[in-house]
């Protein structure tokens, strides 16, 4: 398995630079907004052997890879990570035989067979913040970040925060301030601030503890996403349902901003702001009745026909961007493009789906999508096999 | 200050430098002017945030001043600047309005600074003196302030380099302002026992026992007749663009803020004149029908010189509030626009000071027969449309004693605490409010 990135790259967490002397045909736009996708360097072992990465975790200014395979560890690319090697993005030593690990902009924590580290990266401490032993029972499944047993993590204190056993977490998708929740039995729970429709409970209004999104009541869910402001889940079958805040198109639906005319572009965005802060909450759910419908904000879980023909596999959220990818390895994004997120090679927001030409022009099948706030990472198999 | 300016310059050694300056155009000085009001050095340059920031949105803040006071490529100064006011607009529209951290205001603000240094630092064209006229009100809209208020000296500059530019090659066109007319807009017959009562000049005392205490409305007469506003620096169409024309101020557009249709949008002061006030563009998004009003916006802290042309009130001193208290309102549209009844929680000076406003005013005791909104965001404002009540919807309502009048210029309506009020413009209308305690 291959891993791609493109979007925001301003601290190097994509990739870095090699300073050559052709210093001065540098773009540094370029550097910092990645359009292309760009093949992430694999970390090297000692042995000089490469190892796979299996997951990525992407925060603002961050990147960690999760390697399985061997002496399992997770390495740091990005803000304050030290460039030693260009083909080798440096490995926490203290994630030695971890199994998974979650990255927000100033923790990221680790779970290992027995326990849960939770480490400040802006504070170079030699112990944890906080650590959670865990009892292990044989069988039991494992921990799927952030979820914990009892609970789940956050990244602003108290870093536990616990969860009614009777919800039986399979998953969490945690955003800016909202929380998305998938049950074992396939329901997805909500809770946060709702101030933009991203609860999918119909209105604007804040949850403290975690309520069921009754639209999608009976339909079982496979997978969940929480981006800055909106939502998105998976049902069984293979279908996007969305909801929240479309102001860059992140739900996929017609966006006000985005048709625009584009000389407004300079301080729309600066405008969009002095709306929100105006209204507080007051804003519209739907747009205007002129010839088209905008939508602004989608209070419901609305159903995206992202692609006519096949189902989808896995879906992930930036902060104001969505990537999708379909059961035939085919990547699906839209939403804010402004630093080359969306992969089309271009810094155009979209306000409706559209593949990533890139993938099958180099013959290559997507099979999983990880979001970070700005950026996108995906993961890619040669073409043909689905098997990494 | 010279000195300084010109050693934001990198000229070559001294006996060239006289030579340089012909040639640079006055735009090119304008960087001159604005550095000079920042801190002459990067170390001078303070960047203190609390825990809540990262150190990674830290280090972009950082790239952005070290360019600020270097030499790198425009596109590069507005990169960092951008992705500070994208981090920072992401966190200001997160979490509600009132519980937003100010640090990220100040970033935000930063972000204005460090982008209008992209926008100014190289002979800027006037579009793009403008844009960063436009990004320092952004700043002063949005942000909080840095650095004893720097935007506030920047816009200023940006504002007269402007100004500068405009009368060397402008002829002034000279567009006549017709005279609002008063339409067809219904005036209703006011009725003489609803009418507000009015008096001149009252004393301290006698405002305070006759109507503050016992919580009256009155109109007062006679107390901003000293108002530069209303005398030789009259508030014409003219006069506001050319004091505030190019600054960039919240409009709401929709009849009424209650409306489905109702939203916010920003707009010079220029295009919401042309727009709104004139009618000269018909703005297809909104069918041309849609009113726009630049409504309860503290127009003279963005804007101080406007300031210069108002005065507070004496009467505000018999509130427990200090005078920085005060909240200043300019309330600014065509005829037509209306204020839905509402209620606010301080006392109101509405002084009016071009066209007129029929107002009516409920006593909160009347509350039940008004029919509040039932969300928590429209509680203190009422469900009816006053001078179109539904009887059936809220029946109540017609049995509820109100006053009224017609507010004028040099007139000043004052609003008890928590008394209802409805307003409608009768023709073009600048009001200025004062929300007391």
């Amino acid at each position: 398995m291959r891993w791609f990135a493109f979007g925001f790259n301003a601290f190097g967490q994509i990739c870095v630079q090699e300073i050559s002397s052709s210093d001065k045909r540098r773009d540094p736009v370029k550097e910092v907004k990645v359009r292309n996708p760009t093949e992430l360097k694999g970390h090297t072992h000692e042995s000089g052997s490469c190892v796979k990465t299996s997951q990525i975790r992407a925060s603002w200014s961050r990147r960690a890879s999760v390697h399985l395979d061997g002496d399992s560890c997770v390495c740091l690319a990005g803000f304050e990570s030290p460039i030693t090697d260009k083909s080798r993005s440096e490995c926490l030593v203290e994630s030695r035989g971890c199994r998974d690990a979650y990255i927000s902009e100033s923790h990221i924590a680790l779970a290992f067979p027995d326990r849960i580290e939770y480490w400040d990266l802006q504070r170079k401490d030699t112990t944890p913040s906080w650590v959670m032993e865990m009892i292990t029972h044989p069988g039991s499944s494992e921990v799927k970040l952030p979820l914990v047993p009892g609970g789940y993590i956050s990244s602003k204190p108290p870093f536990f925060r616990s969860l009614s056993p009777l919800l039986q977490g399979k998953s969490l998708a945690l955003a800016g301030k909202h929380a998305v929740l998938l049950t074992a039995a396939g329901g997805v729970y909500t809770w946060g601030e709702g101030s933009h429709g991203q609860l999918g409970h119909g209105g604007l209004i804040s949850e403290e503890e975690p309520r069921v999104v009754e639209a999608l009541w009976g339909m079982p869910m496979s997978s969940v996403a929480a981006g800055g402001w909106h939502s998105v889940c998976i049902s069984d079958g293979g279908d996007l349902y969305v909801w929240g805040w479309n102001e860059s198109g992140q739900l996929g639906l017609p966006s006000r901003s985005l048709r625009k005319t584009s000389h407004l572009k300079s301080y729309q965005q600066a405008g969009q702001l002095c709306q929100d802060v105006g209204t507080s909450g007051q804003e519209l759910y739907q747009g205007e009745k002129n010839e088209e419908v905008f939508i602004s904000i989608q209070a419901f879980p609305a159903l995206l026909d992202v692609t006519p023909s096949c189902e989808l596999r896995a879906v992930s959220c930036g902060s104001r961007h969505t990537a999708a990818v379909t059961t035939t390895g085919d990547l699906y994004t839209w939403g804010w493009g402004e630093y080359g997120q969306l992969g089309h090679q271009t810094l155009d927001s979209l306000d409706e789906p559209q593949r990533v030409e890139f993938f099958r022009v180099e013959q290559l099948h997507v099979v999983d999508v990880v979001c970070g706030p700005w950026n996108t990472f995906t993961a890619v198999v040669q073409g043909g096999s689905t098997q990494a | 200050m010279w000195n300084h300016c010109f050693s934001m310059f990198e000229f070559p050694p001294d006996v060239e430098i006289t030579e340089h300056i012909k040639t640079v155009s006055s735009m090119a000085f304008l960087w001159s002017k604005i550095s000079s009001v920042l801190p002459s050095n990067e170390e001078q340059f303070p960047l203190q945030f609390g825990d809540k920031v990262e150190s990674s949105v830290v280090e972009i803040l950082k790239r952005s001043r070290q360019q600020l006071y270097s030499d790198t490529a425009s596109a590069c100064r507005m990169l960092n600047a951008q992705i500070i006011l994208d981090i920072s607009w992401e966190r200001l529209n997160t979490g509600t309005w009132r519980h937003v951290d100010k640090e990220w205001r100040r970033i935000y603000s930063h972000g204005c600074l460090f982008k209008v240094g992209a926008l100014c630092r190289e002979s800027p064209s006037e579009e793009e003196i403008m844009q960063a006229i436009r990004t320092c009100d952004m700043g002063l809209l949005m942000g909080a302030a840095i650095m004893d208020d720097i935007l506030q000296l920047v816009v200023g500059i940006l504002q007269s380099e402007l100004s500068k530019a405009a009368k060397d090659e402008e002829e002034s066109e000279h567009v006549e302002v017709k005279r609002a007319k008063i339409e067809s807009l219904h005036i209703p017959s006011l009725k003489e026992e609803m009418a507000i009562p009015r008096i001149k000049c009252p004393s301290l005392e006698s405002f305070n026992a006759n109507y503050l205490l016992p919580l009256k409305p009155v109109i007062l007469e006679g107390i901003i007749d000293h108002w530069p506003a209303l005398n030789n620096k009259c508030w014409s169409i003219d006069y506001l663009r050319s004091v505030a024309g190019c600054r960039t101020v919240p409009v709401e557009v929709g009849s009424r803020y209650t409306d489905e249709n109702w939203s916010q949008t920003l707009l010079t002061v220029n295009e919401f004149i042309d727009r709104y006030i004139l009618n000269k563009i018909q703005s297809p998004q909104d069918g041309g029908k849609a009113l726009g009003y630049l409504a309860q916006h503290q127009l003279f802290d963005q804007i101080p010189e406007l300031k210069e042309d108002i005065r507070i009130p004496d009467y505000c001193c018999l509130g427990e509030g200090e005078e920085d208290e005060i909240t200043v309102n300019a309330w600014f549209g065509p005829a037509g626009t209306v204020s839905p009844l509402h209620q606010d929680p301080q006392q109101n000076f509405l002084a009016q000071v071009v066209g007129s406003k029929y107002i009516r005013l409920y006593s909160p005791e009347d509350t039940d027969k008004l029919y509040p909104h039932q969300s928590k965001l429209l509680h203190n404002t009422s469900q009816v449309e006053v001078e179109n009540p539904d009887p059936e919807r809220f029946p109540e309502f017609a049995k509820a004693p109100y006053l009224e009048c017609v507010l004028k210029p040099a007139d000043v309506l004052f609003i008890p605490v928590k008394h209802w009020h409805y307003v409608r413009s009768l023709e073009v209308s600048f009001s200025v409010s004062f929300w007391w305690s």
